[in-house]
């Protein structure tokens, strides 16, 4: 081949579309989603189905009904530093974010949602970590799943309250200390059953361990949003 | 001396003093000897690295207390130091030995200032090494592929572009008439790569595109670092490397036209169908299933293609060191696409999503194809480089088997164990219960991922065979008489 | 800058890239630049590495040293 301008022409071609396709059409689609209350309503304030209404057949976004909540919700304090030390220990090579919709595979009867992820659920996310890989379960609604003291024990060493589990123990997240003698156990240690420390001592999670399960606490698509509703 | 060349006339070769225009193949070589030899020695350093860290990340994947009380060890950060170490440290280094090398030798074309190359590479090395240590340190990036801590981002963009610079002068200036498919093929990679990665790099990590765009701008570097940087790199060395062994040129060279347009084409898109299920428009995800369907076109034309130019040359190819990893890199790329397009199909991606068998489809990918190719052109560059033979015949084989059977047996166990996997999650009984319960599938995992450890465990035999020989080869001192021809012929009886 | 302008400069981009691919193509076939293309096959090879030469093998095994602590092969 002796036409090098059709090489070089391919070459940024192929590139430039699929990056304007795969990238920034959804961006463009999706850049106007914000938190929402679960129903819509046009502009008279009548309640309309899903997320648009058209008007002479011209597509508007519907309003949220004043006074309700709107979702989702953005993190916070805990919870948003929870999220760094999710993000550092790497959970997302065995974990993911995102429930499938009912009859494609088995997530629902599996008990990870009640409702298929959508995009609106992740636009107030700053790192999107939706995972590609199930070695443990999805954790899109571990928040309504366990209590936080199961989470501490989870993380302390997962055999405590999953027998058989391949997830990596984290003590480093945890203190052992000697119990003090005057005030007795503090607060916040947690009863590691089988793996409680000697006679004297006891678990206490450090600060991230404590960001961390706040995160996972925060972990839930509990809500219903215009587009989409429960066993959808 | 008033008629000094400055730095942008003494880069073409044609200005240089006393030499031809048209450098002699002997003579690329030597010009590229020191810069290919630092990458290639950096590259043997990362791929045993990577397949240290791969082990150990193997044996925690069943026995989770390995090293489990040390933060820096644990699964998470193991397991993103060795994608990184391999494809930025191994896949990356490899590339920049191989590719400008066979970029000058097709151009005809003496490397000039290779000192900014060197420095390209130290700076690279140097970047890398801060990466991964971030990375254990705890400044991991949430963004699969690119987990390398922000601040060495900038350095790698820049290295990157310097190789790529070397390699389009050397286009530039090239003293050949044709411009052979493998030009092509190294062109186009070095022209999209520095696109695909600076955009990832803002979208994802210095300016966070909203939501699940990132997921998107994920999946479409991940697929495309795979599908426009390391499979066309690959695809060019085979493309130079099968004929240029047999001394016979490509059975069609129509093919290798379409297959590289097909492939720029449809590979781009391709990534998406990973999102299969996920919370992405539903009309994303068709393109990326279709065009990972189209991609079989490629496929199947270069599978055809090498094909034709091996066969009846098969006692050749089995007598050459370079032959039998490119061609075992070559049937693995047929493989892994057709698997790939299946994999894409929804109903196929519903068992297979989420599971090892995504894993092995990677290392397939990476291992099977990609680096067994890369291995070959080792075995060919560095005798021309060095202008020595290899010391020992029992360890390329060694290398070749372990690699080839411990990759093999790597990549079956996985997917194999990704289905049953993926199978045992869906099942439901009459009842619209799941009848395996989770710890259940976990453990009937197992058996497989010790079958991967073993596989791991015959690949890191085989790398240590191939540095032990790399190595070997660089300190003997023995050169082979380098008067009588400009390039290396091997030491075959009627040659020596 | 907002994302409308990257998405603009997106689309204008590509479809210039497509008009000027398709007249590219348009060109080369007017002018035959794609007919001919199995002679370029050959092009890799040259006086040094010509046709029909093999130019990779295993290492003949050495069985003796020269005085010169060179391997002889046989």
């Amino acid at each position: 081949m002796k036409s090098l301008p059709l090489l070089f022409l391919g070459i940024f071609i192929t590139m430039a579309l699929s990056w304007s396709v795969v990238v920034l059409f959804p961006h463009q689609q999706m850049q106007n989603l914000t938190p929402a209350s679960s129903d819509l309503t046009d502009d008279q304030e009548k309640p309309i189905g899903g997320a648009v209404y058209y008007v002479d057949g011209k597509p508007y976004l519907g309003k949220n009904i004043e006074g309700d909540d709107t979702f989702p919700v953005k993190l916070v304090g805990e919870a948003q530093r929870g999220k760094l030390v999710y993000e550092e220990m790497g959970c997302m090579y065995c974990h993911t974010q995102q429930v499938r919709r009912q009859g494609y595979g088995a997530d629902f009867e599996r008990g990870w949602g009640e409702r298929q992820s959508v995009p609106r659920d992740y636009i107030l996310q700053e790192r999107v970590m939706l995972g590609s890989m199930r070695t443990g379960p999805d954790l899109t609604n571990v928040g309504s799943r366990y209590p936080a003291e199961w989470h501490y024990q989870h993380l302390y060493n997962a055999q405590i309250t999953s027998k058989g589990s391949t997830m990596p123990p984290f003590p480093f997240l945890f203190e052992i200390k000697e119990v003090s003698e005057n005030f007795g156990p503090s607060a916040d240690a947690v009863d590691m059953q089988a793996y409680n420390p000697g006679p004297g001592y006891e678990v206490v999670p450090t600060q991230r361990a404590k960001d961390l399960v706040a995160y996972l606490m925060n972990l839930k698509q509990d809500y219903e949003l215009p587009e989409i509703k429960f066993s959808e | 001396m008033s008629s000094n060349p400055s730095l942008v006339e003494s880069i073409n070769p044609s200005n240089g003093p006393v030499l031809d225009m048209r450098a002699r193949l002997g003579e690329v070589d030597d010009s590229m000897r020191k810069p290919a030899m630092l990458f290639l020695v950096s590259a043997v350093f990362w791929l045993l690295a990577g397949t240290l860290l791969a082990m150990v990340a193997a044996i925690k994947a069943t026995n989770q207390d390995f090293l489990g009380d040390s933060e820096w060890m644990t699964f998470g950060r193991i397991h993103a130091a060795h994608l990184n170490t391999m494809i930025y440290g191994w896949g990356n280094n490899i590339i920049f030995a191989v590719a400008p090398w066979i970029m000058a030798r097709l151009c005809k074309a003496r490397i000039r200032h290779t000192n900014i190359l060197m420095l390209a590479g130290i700076f690279w090395n140097v970047a890398l090494t801060i990466g991964i240590l971030g990375i254990f340190k705890g400044d991991m990036i949430g963004v699969e592929y690119l987990e390398m801590p922000q601040y060495v981002a900038p350095i790698m963009l820049i290295t990157y572009a310097l190789v790529g610079v070397w390699v389009v002068i050397a286009f530039r200036f090239r003293q050949s008439e044709h411009v052979y498919v493998s030009q092509w093929y190294i062109l186009a990679a070095f022209f999209w790569l520095p696109w695909l990665y600076s955009v990832a790099q803002i979208m994802l990590v210095f300016e966070p595109a909203t939501g699940v765009v990132q997921s998107l701008t994920n999946w479409w570097y991940q697929h495309n670092l795979m599908g426009l940087w390391l499979t066309p790199i690959a695809l060019g060395t085979a493309y130079y490397l099968i004929p240029k062994v047999l001394g016979r040129p490509i059975h069609s060279y129509y093919l290798s036209v379409v297959g590289f347009w097909s492939l720029a084409m449809f590979f781009a898109f391709a990534g998406i169908h990973s999102l299969i299920g996920g919370p992405v428009p539903a009309w994303v995800i068709s393109i990326g299933v279709v065009s990972s369907v189209m991609l079989l076109i490629p496929i199947v034309v270069t599978a055809i293609n090498l094909h034709l130019t091996v066969v009846g040359a098969h006692n050749e190819g089995w007598a050459s060191p370079t032959m039998r990893f490119v061609v075992f890199g070559a049937i693995n790329f047929t493989a892994v696409g057709v698997i790939g397009a299946m994999m894409s199909l929804r109903h196929v991606s519903e068992t297979t999503h989420f599971t090892h068998f995504t894993v092995g489809h990677a290392h397939h990918a990476l291992y099977a194809f990609f680096s067994m190719i890369m291995f070959g052109a080792v075995y060919y560059m560095m005798p021309r480089l060095l202008l020595k033979e290899w010391r020992n015949p029992f360890l390329i084989k060694a290398h070749w088997y372990m690699s080839g059977m411990g990759g093999i047996l790597m990549v079956v166990a996985l997917m194999v164990g990704g289905w049953v996997q993926g199978m045992q999650m869906n099942a439901l009984d009459a009842d619209g219960a799941p009848v395996y319960d989770f710890l259940q599938i976990v453990e009937n995992t197992k058996p497989f991922l010790w079958a991967r450890s073993m596989g791991g465990l015959m690949i890191m035999v085989g790398h240590f065979a191939f540095a032990m020989n790399v190595f070997w080869m660089i300190f003997s001192p023995v050169e082979v008489d380098k008067v009588t021809e400009p390039t290396l012929l091997t030491s075959t009886p009627d040659k020596a | 800058m907002e994302w409308n302008h990257y998405i603009l400069i997106g689309i204008l981009s590509a479809s210039v890239f497509f008009v000027a691919g398709a007249w590219a193509l348009h060109w080369a076939w007017k002018t035959g630049q794609l007919s001919n293309m199995e002679q370029g096959a050959c092009s890799i090879f040259d006086e040094d590495e010509p046709q029909g030469e093999i130019t990779d093998r295993f290492p003949v095994r050495r069985k003796r040293r020269n005085f010169r602590g060179n391997p002889t092969v046989e």
